[in-house]
């Protein structure tokens, strides 16, 4: 018998506050001591263990850290799930990067750290004008999949910029911003990114409408 | 709303009439099918009675972790109990009640049921969903109510939409009438005591708008997976109808319409009759010669080539010669075929292959599969005509005996199925070679298996192929044929053989015992389930035939200890077993009573 419900359990139809308070947490950890636990491969349990009280922790050992493990840090706070301001300060200094590695776990992470509009802000802007379009692709994936900590309200810029997306240039802009869409609401609205321009405008309208009534439930 | 529903009372009476008459053996299927009733009523539940029985038609109830779904008399809206749902924020899981009716996929559902909540500000989730469980998409989430922040809210177009601000430890009536073509519902919320409805809406957009979205279950937790939710609520008399009667099957056992064997035997009929593509076992299937393969070395495609064909994940470019290109184009639309034919879409199945064989005409492979797809439409004539063509060039092929037999299943002509098998799978039952049983129990036939067989025996490695090919194959088709004493004697030989060899035996043991249970020998089929079982942790399939094996003998505990091992029970909490996970996943142990009738 499987769990079905749980298939919702990553999707980000419902607001989210992954309490950090609920993790028990133990005593203050020394930057050494979470060094240790980051190489080869961070160890996620020992270090959730620590609880919340490792994440300025986290933040500081980042500011110090190469690339490698900077990434290593990335994927270790993605992991954790739990609100920094400290790490989301860190993280933002490298959503431009141009090391690969660096800049998906960047991205990924941001969502799970904090849920402040510049972090939606930026990943949409990273979506729709980044020159590299692996980079663009997982912004996108990243707004699909990892924004566990908006509001309502948050949510709805979200889904705004989302949207606003399917109006870009882009083929491949229009497709990811089609796929967090349908990743967010279960929906396409019979948006074709690949259509003309003025086939794609009655689904574009849809949407616009369903905006409109989302913002009138809030 | 559509149609008002009666509250109470509710029939109560008649589901126990039911239960109780399943509570008899003579009543079982094994003793034949039993004419459906046609009913209006898919489920009713009031929680009043001792004979709520978890199975498949009826519910199921989840407590993995500190949550609990208990039976209830501190509140209820009738009679005197009703369902309290806990949740534990932090435990690692949810509690769950997860109820099963009929697949609606068509007319007006009414879904009937009284909610109290203790703690509105905790979150709750109540949904219908469908095949697709409860997921965002056609078949997933229908209707699905939520508490946030101390507001009950509907999610409709996709947007959670406010309807009450809930107040605790009242109890609110939800009525909804589901218009499954349409996609579309009225709802209706009333509050106990009060005659005018709190909500009442007309014609809302189902979950995710998804019109014709079918439903066939429905659910009751704490949170969704977030595992933040403390909520303590009430569920009580849960009533599902349809506006037109359809025919439902009695209950055969407890919790049950059709014994689980019945079940699993049927989707596994169902499974193998449907023709699906044989694997590879050489390059040379797909008409590549030494040249070709030697160009794909080149290119440095081939490992891309063999990932491909073994359905790894891989990563194509259209880089390299015009004859790589093509080899990658051709295996490719094979691939795609292959899953077209696996979904049922035996149209584009066919076209995918034609298309496979004429950019390399030489595949075998290609050709094999037409024909399988020209089977699962039915083209008979085709067929046969193709298939004399295929016979020459696969006349020493191992899979020229599986071919012939998923016809033969897809002709509904067992004859024919069993006929081109009997021969190699007896071979394979008499095989002393380790390397082959390893092959066979491997279940991962690919490229590189296939040649690491050939080098260890250059001389005769096709037969050993037969291993991993044709046992199975052979065995469900004796099963088929209703030739339940020749299924058994195969699988205790192919036990016999693996256990001479120190290799697991338990699926095959597992085997005798579902023929012994098709040929109405319990005990033997019981003894053979419980050897089995204790040769390994006993799968949810294996549970589940024990206890029909155990109801149809009359031991109705040892029935509803392995059925409640899977399903669950409904229970008041001073009932709460300490531990529900049942040691091994057997409830009686590892008893290996021997007899020896279906020994070879």
């Amino acid at each position: 018998m499987t769990r079905p419900w749980s298939i919702l359990a990553g999707s980000l139809l419902l607001s989210v506050s992954t309490a950090p308070a609920l993790v028990s947490a133990a005593q203050s950890p020394g930057e050494s001591q979470v060094a240790a636990l980051l190489a080869p491969s961070p160890d996620i349990e020992a270090i959730r263990a620590f609880g919340p009280a490792v994440l300025p922790v986290l933040a500081a050992l980042y500011g110090r850290s190469d690339a490698a493990r900077r990434t290593r840090i990335a994927w270790t706070l993605y992991s954790l799930g739990w609100k920094s301001e400290e790490a989301k300060r860190v993280l933002m200094r490298d959503v431009h990067t141009d090391d690969t590695d660096l800049r998906l776990q960047v991205q990924w992470a941001l969502g799970r750290v904090s849920n402040d509009p510049d972090v939606v802000e930026t990943l949409v802007d990273n979506m729709c004008n980044d020159g590299n379009p692996l980079f663009r692709d997982k912004a996108a994936c990243a707004l699909a999949n990892d924004q566990i900590h908006l509001t309502e309200d948050q949510k709805l810029r979200l889904f705004q910029g989302l949207v606003d997306a399917l109006r870009d240039d882009k083929l491949q802009v229009r497709q990811i911003a089609l796929k967090a869409l349908q990743i967010q609401t279960g929906q396409t609205k019979s948006f074709d990114p690949a259509a003309p321009a003025q086939a794609r405008e009655a689904a574009l309208q849809e949407w616009t409408r369903w905006l409109d009534t989302y913002r009138s439930h809030l | 709303m559509a149609r008002h529903l009666p509250l109470a009372p509710l029939a109560t009476g008649a589901l126990a009439a039911v239960l109780t008459l399943a509570a008899s053996p003579s009543n079982g299927a094994a003793e034949g099918p039993v004419s459906p009733v046609a009913s209006s009523t898919l489920v009713t539940y009031s929680f009043d009675d001792d004979t709520l029985a978890a199975g498949p038609d009826t519910f199921a109830v989840f407590e993995k972790a500190k949550g609990r779904v208990h039976l209830s008399s501190a509140f209820r809206y009738s009679g005197y109990r009703s369902v309290e749902i806990r949740d534990v924020a932090g435990d690692g899981n949810f509690p769950e009640l997860q109820g099963y009716f009929p697949l609606r996929d068509s007319g007006t559902l009414y879904a009937h049921f009284a909610l109290l909540v203790a703690d509105p500000g905790e979150q709750l989730n109540i949904a219908l969903a469908g095949p697709e469980w409860f997921s965002m998409k056609k078949g997933g989430i229908a209707f699905w109510l939520q508490t946030r922040g101390g507001w009950l809210c509907q999610y409709s177009d996709s947007i959670p939409m406010r309807l009450i601000q809930v107040r605790p430890f009242a109890w609110y009536l939800v009525d909804l009438a589901y218009d499954v073509t349409a996609g579309t519902y009225d709802l209706a919320i009333r509050e106990e005591g009060r005659s005018d409805p709190l909500v009442a809406l007309k014609t809302q957009p189902n979950a995710f708008n998804e019109p014709g979205s079918p439903v066939d279950k429905f659910s009751f937790i704490g949170d969704n997976g977030h595992d933040t939710s403390n909520v303590d609520y009430f569920v009580d008399d849960i009533v599902l109808t349809v506006d037109r009667p359809i025919p439902m099957a009695p209950f055969v056992a407890p919790g049950r319409r059709k014994l689980f064997l019945d079940t699993w035997n049927d989707g596994l009929t169902s499974l193998r009759s449907k023709p699906s593509c044989l694997p590879a076992i050489d390059l040379a299937d797909f008409g590549l010669g030494t040249d070709a393969i030697e160009a794909l070395k080149r290119d440095g495609l081939l490992p891309v080539l063999e990932d491909l064909i073994d359905g790894r994940p891989a990563r194509i470019s259209d880089r390299g010669s015009p004859a790589s290109v093509r080899a990658l184009q051709s295996v490719l639309l094979w691939k795609g075929g292959c899953g077209a034919l696996l979904s049922g879409d035996a149209d584009t199945a066919l076209e995918r292959f034609s298309k496979a064989k004429e950019i390399l005409p030489g595949g075998t492979l290609f050709e094999t599969s037409a024909v399988l797809s020209l089977a699962a439409l039915g083209r008979w004539n085709e067929v046969d005509v193709r298939l004399a063509g295929l016979d020459a060039a696969w006349k020493d092929d191992p899979r020229l005996p599986l071919l012939l037999a998923t016809i033969g299943l897809a002709r509904a002509d067992l004859d024919s199925a069993e006929r081109p098998l009997r021969a190699s799978a007896a071979r394979v039952a008499d095989d002393p070679r380790l390397e082959c049983a390893l092959v066979a129990l491997s279940k991962d036939l690919d490229l590189p298996l296939v040649d690491r067989v050939r080098s260890r025996f250059p001389a005769d490695w096709r037969s050993c192929l037969d291993a991993a090919l044709l046992p199975e194959e052979y065995y469900h088709v004796l099963l088929a044929r209703r030739s339940y004493s020749d299924a058994g004697r195969y699988a205790a030989r192919m036990a016999s053989r693996l256990g001479s060899m120190n290799l697991p035996t338990a699926p095959w043991v597992e085997k005798m015992g579902d023929a012994a249970f098709l040929e109405k020998d319990y005990t033997r089929a019981l003894a053979r389930y419980q050897e089995s079982a204790g040769r390994g942790r006993p799968g949810t399939a294996l549970m589940l035939k024990l206890s029909d094996v155990h109801y149809l003998l009359g031991d109705f505990e040892k029935e509803r200890s392995y059925r409640e091992a899977i399903y669950g029970s409904l229970h008041e909490e001073r009932d709460h077993p300490p531990d529900r996970n049942l040691k091994g996943g057997s409830p009686e142990g590892s008893a290996e009573e021997e007899t020896d009738a279906d020994h070879p």
